[in-house]
């Protein structure tokens, strides 16, 4: 019996979600930076999720047969890109990023959008980290057999 | 691992833990990946394929030549359990079709269920040893 596995599903999705997380807290972090090293204003980044197999999953194969094995699948950060949305542009000639024409090209972020994704990644910790516990029990019971 | 000494019971709550456990990683699967885009659920049953094995199955197909495949499991050890996939056909969102409501009901539900195994393991086991020590 692994009950390993799912222990390594679990922090799979925990580490993808602590990503997208860091990755949020990047992005609320530079909603008002205006110049970057790379020039111009902050780009907003996104995390992209996609469905790892990892080697576990030949361990699974031997016990499992190819098709139960298929279904098992940890989860992995794919690319983090940055959003092609154009920067906003806010009249404020004062401001020392201010072009010609006394618009400052500001980051591509919405605040509202950061936060509802930042509850979204909580929420999906939390049930991976319940999915760690539970198998801990299952585990912690299984010892118990025979005591 | 193999309790040839023991009864069907037994043997049954062996494999129930087993299947419960090989269950487990496939709705934590579906957890872990409840936000991955185009990721269909997989569910894993084995229920039926249990109640045939001990009670003799409800359909039974008839084999008529030599060559003929059995259908169903005929022994405990061949019981796999069996994968269904969920793809998502609402045509909206990222076409993932992970309920995380639904799995975490799952999990609980499983995990309840092989605690629920292992003390009835436990009470036949504790029965055993209170034979094997003359009733003391």
């Amino acid at each position: 019996m692994d009950i390993f596995t799912t222990f390594k599903i679990a922090g799979s999705a925990l580490k993808a979600q602590r990503i997208r997380l860091n990755t949020i807290s990047s992005n609320l972090a530079n909603v008002e930076t205006t110049s970057t090293p790379e020039g111009g204003p902050y780009k907003k980044k996104s995390v992209y999720f996609e469905t790892q197999n990892i080697p576990f999953s030949e361990h699974l194969k031997s016990n499992m047969g190819s098709e139960a094995d298929k279904a098992v699948q940890g989860v992995r950060v794919a690319r983090i890109l940055e959003d092609q949305d154009p920067p906003q542009r806010i009249y404020n000639p004062t401001h020392p990023d201010a072009g010609e024409d006394g618009y400052v090209e500001m980051p591509n972020i919405s605040v509202l959008k950061e936060m509802t994704d930042m509850m979204s990644a909580t929420r999906s910790y939390e049930a991976n980290t319940t999915v760690v516990k539970s198998a801990k029990r299952m585990a912690l019971k299984a010892l118990e057999i025979g005591r | 691992m193999e309790l040839t000494h023991f009864d069907t019971t037994m043997k049954l709550l062996q494999k129930v833990l087993d299947l419960r456990s090989k269950n487990q990683r496939v709705i934590s699967s579906n957890i872990a990946n409840a936000e991955t885009p185009g990721y269909a659920p997989a569910s894993m049953s084995f229920e039926s394929q249990l109640r045939d094995v001990m009670h003799g199955p409800t359909l039974r197909p008839v084999t008529t030549r030599p060559g003929h495949l059995t259908v169903s499991p005929a022994s405990l050890d061949e019981i796999q359990g069996s994968i269904t996939r969920h793809p998502d056909r609402t045509g909206i969102g990222d076409e993932n079709g992970v309920s995380v409501e639904e799995e975490m009901m799952k999990l609980s539900e499983n995990q309840l269920l092989y605690e629920a195994a292992v003390t009835m393991l436990n009470k036949k086991l504790a029965l055993l040893k209170y034979t094997a020590n003359d009733g003391k």
